[in-house]
């Protein structure tokens, strides 16, 4: 899991150009969206949600599903390590 | 200034109520010369779209001083004249509608895939969503979640033969992932493509002779799994008929993601730039698109 973490923040990183983010504030359970977190917001998710598909096989189907999901770098690993096709 | 609008139509629902009982029984032409006469004039005194559209006519459509104050009138005529129109579709009355290139829309609801439709607050779109309809593919159009509930209300009971469904903006975003799983089960999903909706984040064109930013959202949900998109405009072609424009928007599908995205959103930009240019008078987003 911390594998996938490290990953996901690096991947996440280059796919929203976040170069100004340093890994080491990059914590996984850092919220994503809000002022308090690291601010994402829904065109973001998007990009998150292509590289998921890309890197992992993983086709994202249920709406609902997504605000949980997206909640922070460790939501994402655990909805990836369940999910990854590859 | 990030581009905002409060999702709403003016008036409240006891208002709405009263006038579709009007537009039952009286021409639509009575109710667009009371608007012309005596509203706008009062509005033009009132409200600072006045200035908006006197310097987009001044500055962006390169018309003189007095030129651009009359157009500035007649654009607001025309504005109250199709949510006139809007209100009178849901009492009933009927508009001629010309389309123009029904076969690149007709093909794409033939193929197994869906596709998008962008739309712009130009002309009067809602009429698109009564002519455009398809028994085939479900039509999904994303609506903001503010709208009045007699508009909404209205909209329901006006789509509920077109196989048409809403999807709210909203503030936990799930509406991007019901837009992306209603094209991927080859559904139609109608947007606006020329105010943000939920991002601030943008894309940057000339258009009308300026860098003008347009939402990255619809040409960031579009390229994703590559679907096809079309232009949808709407324009007022006289006092009783409207002309639907169709454009398929091109762009290289393997090209890289954000080639993709600035490829699409440059066509939709030059596609929008046409329509504006042809007609004028029929942009009603008042708030500063060029700044």
């Amino acid at each position: 899991m911390e594998q996938l973490i490290n990953d996901l923040k690096l991947q996440i990183k280059e796919a929203l150009h976040l170069e100004e983010l340093s890994l080491e504030d990059f914590d996984e359970n850092t919220p994503l969206f809000g002022e308090d977190g690291i601010g994402l917001d829904s065109i973001d998710i998007l990009e998150i949600v292509v590289l998921m598909e890309k890197e992992y096989g993983i086709r994202m189907s249920k709406p609902k599903e997504g605000k949980a999901i997206f909640q922070s770098i460790k939501t994402i690993a655990e909805y990836v390590q369940e999910n990854r096709k590859k | 200034m990030e581009k905002q609008w409060a999702g709403t139509t003016y008036g409240n629902e006891w208002m709405h109520k009263w006038l579709i009982r009007i537009l039952r029984y009286i021409d639509v032409r009575f109710l667009y010369l009371f608007v012309a006469v005596l509203i706008i004039p009062v509005c033009l005194v009132l409200n600072p779209s006045r200035s908006i559209a006197y310097r987009y006519f001044r500055q962006r459509i390169g018309y003189g001083r007095l030129k651009s104050a009359w157009k500035t009138y007649v654009n607001h005529c025309l504005f109250g004249q199709v949510v006139i129109d809007k209100f009178a579709m849901y009492a009933g009355k009927k508009f001629r509608i010309e389309i123009e290139n029904y076969d690149a829309y007709i093909n794409l609801t033939k193929q197994k895939e869906g596709f998008l439709q962008l739309s712009a607050h130009i002309g009067n779109y809602e009429i698109a969503g009564y002519t455009l309809t398809c028994q085939d593919k479900r039509i999904n159009a994303l609506v903001y979640a503010g709208e009045k509930a007699s508009v909404m209300r209205n909209r329901d009971r006006m789509f509920a033969d077109t196989n048409t469904r809403m999807i709210a903006i909203s503030p936990d975003m799930s509406h991007l992932f019901e837009i992306d799983e209603a094209l991927s089960d080859g559904e139609i999903v109608s947007m606006p493509a020329d105010r943000s909706s939920g991002s601030s984040k943008y894309i940057e064109h000339e258009f009308l002779g300026a860098k003008a930013r347009f939402p990255l959202g619809p040409f960031s949900v579009a390229t994703m799994h590559g679907f096809d998109v079309l232009a949808i405009n709407v324009m007022k072609a006289s006092l009783r008929s409207y002309k639907i424009y169709v454009t398929p928007l091109p762009y290289d599908k393997a090209a890289t993601r954000q080639e993709q995205i600035r490829q699409l959103s440059l066509a939709y930009a030059n596609e929008l730039e046409k329509r504006v240019r042809q007609y004028p008078a029929q942009w009603y987003n008042y708030f500063e698109f060029w700044e």
